[in-house]
């Protein structure tokens, strides 16, 4: 049997090479551009061509020198490297293109090009033409490079001053020669000097920003063990001994390498999330006169008349004036089932015409619709500030323990032994107090709970989300889109049908038809060769396949009909089906001891067959989206810690509500942008996987602070007793530092043996 | 052992010009993307 050449589905007709016109112009595109080593060299067949995006026209681009013009999209759809390579190739050898990156790992594309020459929009298609999906992407932060830095210049301190010291250490038991003793203190000082006052510069930002608002965080205690380090170093310099300066560089080094790595893992699942939620920018068909223009949807006024045709996107809210057809608007209701429309009837922006052909009247557009309004105010509802992590909490107490202890050494050797010897030990309760295991192990963990939780699917933006959801004991589904597929496909066909329904539409690109090609596909069906194929508006498709005559058209709602010369007649049923893992997961949290439950704002007959399909007991239908909310307040009121799982703009109010909110990648931006996590794959398990790995984490940040917490017990009393010195402290805290990171990476360990 | 009285700053010193090296590195973005240039050297150029 043979394979289409460019994305490999399965042909019956032995002479043929492609399974649709859209591959067919990927591969002209692709051999035109010299480029046929991709064939032999790619390690996964290429998608299937899509429609082009349009709307290119409102993408922000920079402008640098000469004109030329710099963007950054968003490509889908990579599979291998030879994707990258062949993007970038073809864009390159295009005219008026300067310079074409592509990042396999993000997806990233970076193009520069002659406005002159060339524009956007054609760019972009290129990329459509060839099987991936280019999108535009929002604001980006800059990358954060002060901590590199800052912890680059710490780390070549901290080991010249290990060197240093270590000379000054053995120099104790086999004296030394003093000018050689002095050179290597004054050294080491001017060493330890960038490390205090630059590279320690975020903790006292931090400590001073906590004083400011009144909370004591784990800043403070940090700020404070470095101060006294450093004074203490400057003042054994000047008197000739020595100090704890090496333990300072190694503190300062450790810190900021657990604060880089935390704020490294937390960016990289934000900006995963955010390169979910864009969206690519929308275009509208405007009536001038007679005939049309494609306008960008910004360009677009109340008053304007917009056509729109079979599978697009209204760009605006309006009312029908002319024409009929079928309209999907999950984006705004979450629900799957398309909605008929006659004139009168209000459309709104996002929402789509899955057949027939309608005339709009513009009446809100850009953000006066109905879909940005929305929008705003979940992401205004979102912003709920950061809340304090346990070290946080464990900060003003330990503080406080450390201050006292301090204060009480100090007073009582004082009495005891005079002022000198009560200096010396008071300086060293203080340093080895200061909270280097207690501080990593918190961010450390976390940055590997994360990153556990990423691999696996499903990203978060906060680690005290990822922490959250180890807390869960209600789990709620929404139902289109979340629990089910979201999208129209095949429930009921025979393989014979489909496979002629399938030839006959391979070649389009409406909704219904790639749904059907899919189903085939996914049933290992050969795409017969359909002949003669005619789409015929409010008809449907005519065509020839294996010398017979057919007609698919609709039959009634949520079916289609195919019918042949002599009459017979094959249904075939459309809808919305559950997703293939969601028993499987209802099972399993419900193993957890989780409760699971369905909250839609379906009616109860749709909810209840689809919970019984995916096992759930506990069914609340017809809710609006406020409902939801207060159905999650009033189970939280019960006791309960709720996770929601949803997908839709009306999901928004639920997934702020609920403790831990999680949307569906392919779901509605400002889903995306309201929860707390993003599942970026088709499928509900991550969810699963994702508590293991809040578990794991929460497990080690636990046992992480008890160990740290015991070893601060015992290098204090140490210290108030008189038994440390800097060379016991140099040898002290890494060991307590190691003993928390050794325990960061048994998190990732701890997940994978629960994969199995 | 007095070559050590003005060895040990130089090395400290020399150690200094890469500390620098690192700083300008950095701030010139070689280490914003630590992902693809790995696999991009796995690439052959035309």
């Amino acid at each position: 049997m043979a394979g289409c050449i460019h994305c490999g589905t399965a042909l019956e007709a032995r002479e043929e090479r492609f399974c649709c016109t859209g591959c067919e112009m990927a591969y002209a595109i692709i051999q035109g551009a010299g480029l046929g080593r991709y064939y032999e060299e790619r390690e996964a067949c290429a998608p299937r061509p899509g429609a082009a995006p349009a709307g290119w026209m409102a993408v922000p681009t920079t402008r640098g020198a000469n004109g030329v013009e710099e963007v950054r999209i968003q490509v889908d759809g990579l599979r291998c490297a030879s994707c990258v390579w062949v993007i970038e190739q073809v864009l390159e050898r295009t005219p008026g293109v300067e310079h074409v990156m592509v990042s396999y790992a993000t997806g990233r594309a970076s193009i520069r090009w002659d406005p002159r020459r060339i524009d956007l929009t054609t760019l972009a298609g290129r990329i459509a033409a060839l099987g991936y999906r280019p999108r535009a992407l929002g604001e980006e932060a800059p990358p954060d490079r002060d901590l590199l830095v800052r912890l680059g210049v710490a780390a070549f301190c901290a080991m010249n001053l290990m060197l240093l010291y270590a000379s000054l250490y053995t120099g104790w038991f086999d004296a030394m020669d003093p000018r050689f003793a002095t050179l290597f203190r004054w050294l080491a000082l001017v060493l330890a000097t960038p490390v205090a006052l630059w590279c320690a510069e975020p903790f006292f930002a931090g400590a001073v920003a906590g004083l400011r608002r009144r909370v004591l965080h784990m800043d403070l205690p940090i700020a404070l063990g470095v101060a006294i380090l450093y004074g203490h170093g400057v003042i054994t310099t000047i008197t000739g001994h020595e100090g704890y300066l090496d333990s300072l560089g190694m503190l300062v080094a450790l810190l900021l390498a657990g604060r880089m790595l935390e704020s490294r893992g937390r960016r990289r699942a934000v900006e995963a999330a955010m390169s979910l939620a864009a969206t690519a920018p929308r275009s509208a068909r405007r009536q001038v006169g007679a005939g049309l223009e494609t306008v960008d949807a910004a360009a677009l006024r109340a008053g304007d008349l917009i056509d729109l045709g079979n599978g697009e996107e209204c760009a605006a809210d309006g009312v029908v004036t002319e024409g009929a057809g079928q309209v999907r608007m999950a984006l705004l209701t979450g629900e799957a089932d398309p909605v008929a429309v006659a004139p009168g009837d209000r459309v709104v922006a996002g929402s789509i015409l899955l057949d027939g052909a309608l005339t709009v009247r513009v009446e809100a557009v850009g953000g006066e619709t109905m879909l940005s309004r929305m929008a705003a105010q979940l992401e205004q509802a979102a912003d709920r500030g950061m809340r304090p992590t346990a070290a946080d909490r464990i900060a003003p107490w330990f503080t406080a323990a450390t201050l006292i202890i301090a204060t009480v050494t100090c007073v009582g050797w004082w009495l005891t032994r005079g002022a000198d010897v009560a200096l010396t030990r008071t300086v060293a309760v203080l340093v080895v107090a200061c909270p280097c295991a207690l501080a990593l192990s918190q961010p450390l963990a976390a940055a590997a709970g994360l990153g556990a939780a990423a691999r696996r699917g499903l990203l978060f933006r906060s680690a005290d989300a990822l922490l959250d959801l180890a807390e869960v004991d209600l789990v709620a589904f929404d139902k289109t889109g979340t629990l089910t597929v979201g999208t129209v496909a095949v429930l009921e066909a025979d393989d014979s049908a489909l496979r002629v329904a399938a030839g006959l539409e391979r070649y389009s690109m409406h909704p219904i038809a790639r749904a059907i090609v899919e189903a085939a596909i996914s049933r290992d069906i050969a795409l017969p060769r359909g002949e003669n194929v005619r789409e015929e508006v409010s008809v449907g498709v005519r065509g020839r396949v294996d010398g017979v005559q057919w007609q698919l058209a609709t039959g009634g709602p949520g079916s289609l009909l195919l019918s042949d010369e002599a009459g017979r007649q094959h249904r075939i049923r459309l809808g919305d089906v559950i997703r293939p893992d969601a028993a499987d997961t209802v099972r399993k949290l419900e193993a957890q001891g989780i409760a699971v439950a369905l909250v839609t704002g379906d009616h109860s007959e749709v909810a209840d067959r689809i919970a019984a399909a995916a096992g759930i007991g506990t069914v609340v239908a017809r809710c609006g989206p406020e409902q939801k909310a207060q159905w999650i307040q009033a189970r939280q009121r019960a006791g309960h810690r709720v996770l929601f799982a949803g997908d839709g703009i009306n999901d928004g109010p639920a997934l702020a509500m609920a403790d831990v909110g999680i949307a569906m990648g392919s779901g509605a931006a400002s889903s995306v942008l309201v929860a707390d996590g993003v599942i970026a794959r088709p499928s509900l398990v991550p969810i699963l996987a994702a508590r293991r790995a809040a578990r794991a984490c929460r497990q080690i940040i636990r046992s992480n602070q008890r160990r740290s917490l015991a070893y601060n017990v015992v290098a204090v009393s140490a210290a108030a007793a008189g038994f440390v010195n800097p060379l016991v402290a140099a040898l002290l805290m890494p060991l307590s530092s190691g003993l928390v990171i050794w325990g960061a990476l048994r998190v990732e360990r701890l997940v994978r043996e629960g994969d199995q | 052992m007095n070559a050590v009285l003005f060895l040990l700053p130089i090395a400290v010193l020399l150690g200094g010009v890469f500390a620098l090296l690192f700083l300008r590195a950095a701030r010139k973005g070689q280490f914003d993307d630590l992902d693809d240039p790995p696999k991009r050297m796995l690439q052959e150029k035309d």
